[in-house]
């Protein structure tokens, strides 16, 4: 992607992103929309049970069908049956038994979608229904509970253990629960498998990681890595449904038995069995306090239900635990969080990954003990909150700005919107008319979140970029390649930046991101600013170098160049972060934490439970602001999604089986539903990352759910222990708020 | 999807003969039909288009009554004159429905035979009586938040998912019916049948007949009238409960009242009991509530909805409130 300027747009700098006009228009061609002549379709057929044994699979009929040309079972998996990020535990293709509604059991080459879809739809699959375990609690606890992986039904069950004081003066305690939240990514999964003459595969995708895609994909085509070559196609949305894997093994293993290019795309239906979901959560805390609002200790029990295969739970776990008493200090911790194994949808990353559902749990509880204590919610978490030099739970020290305290004041001291609009779209219900004003009480809440940004607990973190300056047309030219995935964050924009300060020079091309460089790690975690941007920082720093030995001499940059180009490729990490105690959890287990703190403003109709958001404040501290127009592109987003898990996300499962698959029956916030926004975006650096810069894509996400459902028991005096807060939960149980 | 035969209409004639055959199914926006077929839940042999059919016009007729094509888009009947001054509880219902892009799809005459989006139905895997009649109902005891709370049965609990029927039940609707046999009109309230032990039977319409019209009749009351819907979120939500009111107050006495309710029932549904509730007596909150209490002594929930009940109470009280209100309506 090329981004011709007149002029040096360099880091802090608001640019207009190439792709955004492109995707306006409907013109961005997305991996949905790739297309090779003669090319197959490939269809999937998943089991519509979550548990079963499966005692026969007949082809036959699908492949007698014209226009069939190959149907594949795990018989014809290649090399090793099982795939997974962190645990290989789950099955390219389904063997004795399915786990989960929509576990992938067969699959279809045809000549047409259509033909492709019938074909599965016609092949015979005997199954033998088991009881489904549905019941993460039951699932962890209950001795007798059936196991559904071999390994038991716990996928990590990670304590935090500091302090030995449990008794205090003021005792708040609740249950919580979050439900199960979905990505709704807009661009379904999808992509291109072509078939190389080495025997190899080529293949264009729409993915988070596209090297963590080939360690998994090439083992089970029994290829060696460097002959699965993989692409980056056009990403609609990410979120952290794309890091494991979908359709990638299932295409390639279709273009290698056909010898021809394999396309598959799913349907909005399918995608919702073709990707992890947010963990729901269930969640007891207990906080006591002094009676002035100084927490004494944190205990907590937070089971998050990874469902059926192990996807990345652990780390979830992680984060969960670690993040369990958000940011404030308190010096007596006992968490235990779980993930388990259920035959509910498998769940793994998305934004927030494990920190929000801790997040809206303890947020909850702030607001409670500062009504025991007779507080404000802004005060009780200033006279708590952490600050650079504290120590979290884990041990940890913060040893860079976390100037919490200040942006909670700075926030507080927003102006608040007006009084309720006369204007129905600004009213609860909206133009459905269902108030004009009358039965609306307004409410204000306060939410804080912390967030780990880039990977944690020991893992090898890190990302590769190389720079190569250039004489194009007798123009200095750049061109930056790194494998990190544009997923819709604004990558590609920050990449450019970083190139045309540190090198000076306007004209710099993005290369598409593909596995001929080193891995970039995940588009996730907040990171991609953070180690590609570094590897992008230190790349250009290398050439830079040369450049300048080169024109020592006095020569120009131009005539330097004429001899030819200077390249260079340069690894980023970020500090070593370590594992977590398995028995204490303490450890530097995170290497940067992020701050975000949101104030809701809502109208809430408490006869018929509608509620408006009338405003959100937010400020949050980025470190340094690399491209104010993304930024705030972010925090919008990441607040609006978290808009959503408040009131109205969710997937319904029961009894193991998804009951709204689709967009008209999961339900994500519309323009109507989300309020206009006042930011204050702050820049305390952290010395330890480039340019200062700290992760900006999670950490709204966290603080807003607990925000709005603050402001909404503000508005309605109910408790409210569950997001998302529907319409029942507020005109049912406020029966008594009707007069 | 299975293969079917397509044949495009150009009249009605044409068109009646066309879905005399065997597994024919009529297709307008499409907007429902399309999906079902895509998820084999419909699975017509052949599928007769409808949308070049002349029936896509509101006349007024002599008498007053007013005359709506089957054929009208949603979008464009929502936004017609006559029925935004003279019926605005039939403007607001339409435009409380889908989104702006499948209203403009939608046809009048489809959305009276709109399936339920009970999950159960569409779920080829789960028992379904309407579906697959004699399988079951995993609806009752399972996911029913969005279940009926009136004329529900041991078979079926699901709920007729149109905002315009509501209002059209409220405002006593005809519909026109026409086949090779003849043409004939039926009363909007009773189209929609409760599912008793047959919910695979969902209207009073032939397989051979074809919807060619909306009759209103000619009803000043419903000047004053108003649909109000209760969702999970402020657009492109089905109803939880919906309410369609018209008011007439007189002397502080209420002379005429129509009052129907969405998202009950396996039918719009007409609330004759608060109607009679209402009729004569004086228009206070205490009425209101009284003959909202009236309509809901039948409701019975299942086990995730019994929350509709007191959502439909407020939502009607609330509803006739406002009518009363000094420009409370439209």
């Amino acid at each position: 992607m090329s981004i011709a300027t007149g002029q040096v747009q360099g880091v802090g700098q608001s640019l207009l992103r190439p792709d955004g006009t492109l995707k306006v228009t409907g013109e961005f061609a997305y991996s949905s929309d790739l297309w090779l002549d003669g090319m197959l379709w490939g269809a999937t057929l998943r089991s519509p049970h979550p548990s079963a044994w499966i005692r026969s699979i007949d082809v036959g009929p699908a492949l007698a069908m014209p226009g069939v040309f190959a149907v594949l079972t795990h018989q014809d998996v290649p090399g090793v049956k099982f795939y997974g990020l962190e645990h290989k535990d789950q099955p390219v293709l389904a063997i004795d038994q399915v786990r989960y509604q929509g576990e992938p059991v067969a699959l279809v080459a045809a000549d047409h979608p259509e033909t492709a879809r019938r074909a599965a739809d016609a092949i015979v699959v005997g199954y033998e229904l088991r009881e489904a375990v549905t019941d993460p609690r039951q699932a962890a606890f209950d001795p007798a509970c059936p196991q559904v992986n071999p390994h038991g039904n716990v996928v990590r069950h990670q304590p935090v253990r500091v302090g030995d004081r449990f008794t205090a003066d003021v005792v708040v305690t609740a249950e919580y629960e979050v439900g199960m939240q979905d990505q709704a990514f807009l661009g379904p999964e999808s992509g291109l498998a072509v078939p190389a003459e080495d025997g190899g595969v080529d293949l264009y995708v729409a993915t988070q990681w596209l090297h963590v895609d080939q360690d998994q994909v090439a083992p089970c085509l029994g290829l060696p890595k460097e002959k699965v070559r993989l692409t980056l196609a056009g990403v609609g949305g990410a979120f952290g449904a794309r890091e494991d894997l979908s359709m990638q093994i299932h295409a390639s293993m279709l273009a290698l038995r056909t010898g021809k290019p394999i396309k598959i795309v799913y349907g909005r239906e399918e995608s919702f069995f073709g990707h992890v979901h947010r963990h729901p959560a269930w969640m007891r805390y207990e906080h006591g306090a002094t009676a002035d609002g100084m927490l004494v200790y944190v205990r907590a029990e937070i089971v998050l239900d990874g469902g059926a295969y192990t996807s990345s739970s652990p780390a979830v776990v992680g984060n969960a635990a670690s993040l369990g008493v958000g940011p404030y200090e308190v010096d007596n911790v006992w968490i235990d969080a779980y993930g388990t194994y259920t035959n509910n949808p498998p769940c793994g990353a998305m934004r927030g990954f494990g920190a929000v559902q801790a997040c809206f749990a303890y947020e909850s509880q702030m607001d409670r003990l500062a009504e025991a204590c007779g507080l404000s919610p802004v005060e009780i978490r200033i006279r708590n909150a952490v600050s650079q030099g504290s120590r979290l739970a884990t041990g940890q020290v913060v040893d860079t700005p976390a100037p919490l305290a200040g942006m909670l004041r700075e926030l507080a001291a927003m102006p608040l919107p007006g009084p309720g609009s006369t204007d129905l779209r600004a009213l609860p219900g909206g133009v459905a008319q269902t108030t004009h004003g009358e039965g609306v009480r307004r409410g204000i809440g306060y939410g804080v979140g912390i967030k780990n940004i880039c990977f944690s607990e020991g893992f090898d973190d890190y990302s590769t970029a190389r720079v190569r300056v250039e004489l194009l047309g007798g123009e200095p030219h750049v061109l930056v390649h790194t494998a990190a995935a544009e997923v819709g964050q604004g990558l590609i924009m920050v990449k450019s930046q970083i190139a045309r300060t540190e090198l000076g020079i306007d004209r710099v091309t993005i290369v598409p991101a593909d596995t001929t460089v080193g891995s970039a790690g995940s588009s996730s975690a907040s990171r991609q600013s953070y180690v590609t941007g570094g590897a992008v920082k230190a790349a250009c720093e290398a050439v830079r170098e040369r450049l300048d030995k080169l024109r020592a001499g006095g020569a120009s940059l131009a005539e330097v160049l004429a001899a030819g180009p200077v390249e260079e490729t340069r690894e980023y990490r970020h500090r070593p972060t370590f594992p977590m105690d398995p028995v204490t959890g303490q450890g530097d287990s995170h290497t940067q934490l992020a701050l975000c703190v949101h104030r809701a403003v809502v109208d809430v109709d408490v006869e018929l439970g509608l509620v408006k958001v009338v405003e959100l404040a937010a400020v949050q501290d980025v470190g340094r602001i690399m491209n104010p127009l993304a930024l705030e592109g972010q925090i919008h987003g990441g607040t609006a999604q978290g808009l959503g898990l408040a009131l109205m996300e969710e997937i319904q499962v029961r009894d193991g089986k998804v009951l709204n698959p689709s967009f008209t029956d999961y339900l994500i916030p519309t323009i109507l539903d989300m309020p206009p926004m006042r930011l204050s975006i702050l820049e305390n650096p952290d010395p330890h990352a480039p340019y200062g810069l700290r992760g900006a894509g999670e950490p709204p996400t966290l603080s807003s759910t607990p925000a709005i459902a603050a402001a909404v028991r503000n508005a309605t005096g109910l408790a409210l222990a569950r997001v998302p807060i529907r319409p029942d939960d507020i005109a049912l149980a406020g029966s008594a708020l009707a007069g | 999807m299975k293969d079917f035969a397509y044949v495009s209409a150009p009249d009605v004639a044409t068109a009646v003969r066309a879905i005399t055959e065997p597994g024919a199914k009529f297709l307008g926006g499409g907007t429902n039909l399309v999906d079902l077929m895509r998820q084999n839940v419909e699975r017509p042999d052949t599928v007769v288009d409808i949308t070049r059919l002349p029936l896509d016009r509101v006349e007024e007729l002599p008498d007053g009554r007013i005359r709506i094509g089957a054929m009208m888009r949603n979008s464009a009947l929502a936004a017609h004159r006559l029925i935004r001054t003279r019926y605005p509880m039939l403007a607001q219902a339409l435009l409380a429905g889908a989104s702006g892009q499948l209203r403009n799809m939608a046809t009048v005459g489809g959305n009276v035979l709109q399936r339920t989006r009970c999950p159960y139905f569409v779920d080829l895997a789960a028992r379904c009586n309407k579906r697959e009649p004699g399988s079951g109902c995993d609806a009752i005891g399972g996911f029913n938040r969005n279940a009926a709370i009136f004329g529900a049965s041991e078979s079926c609990v699901a709920t007729h998912p149109s905002d315009m029927c509501v209002a059209l039940a409220a405002l006593d609707a005809t519909i026109e019916l026409e086949s090779v046999r003849g043409v004939r009109r039926l009363p909007l309230v009773g189209f929609h049948a409760l599912p008793g032990d047959a919910p695979q039977h969902e209207t009073a319409i032939a397989a051979d007949e074809l919807i060619t019209a909306i009759e209103l009749p000619d009803l000043p009351v419903a000047a004053r009238s108003r649909y109000r819907k209760v969702r999970d979120r402020a657009s492109y939500a089905f109803a939880l409960v919906s309410v369609a009111a018209a008011l007439e107050v007189r002397d502080g006495v209420v002379t005429e009242a129509r009052l129907a309710l969405g998202g009950v029932a396996s039918r719009p549904w007409r609330a004759h009991a608060a109607e009679r509730a209402l009729m004569g007596a004086p228009a206070t909150e205490e009425s209101f509530r009284r003959a909202a209490d009236a309509e809901l002594a039948g409701a019975v929930a299942q086990s995730q909805n019994a929350f509709k009940i007191e959502l439909a109470r407020r939502a009607v009280t609330a509803t006739l409130r406002q009518l009363h209100l000094p420009g409370g309506a439209a």
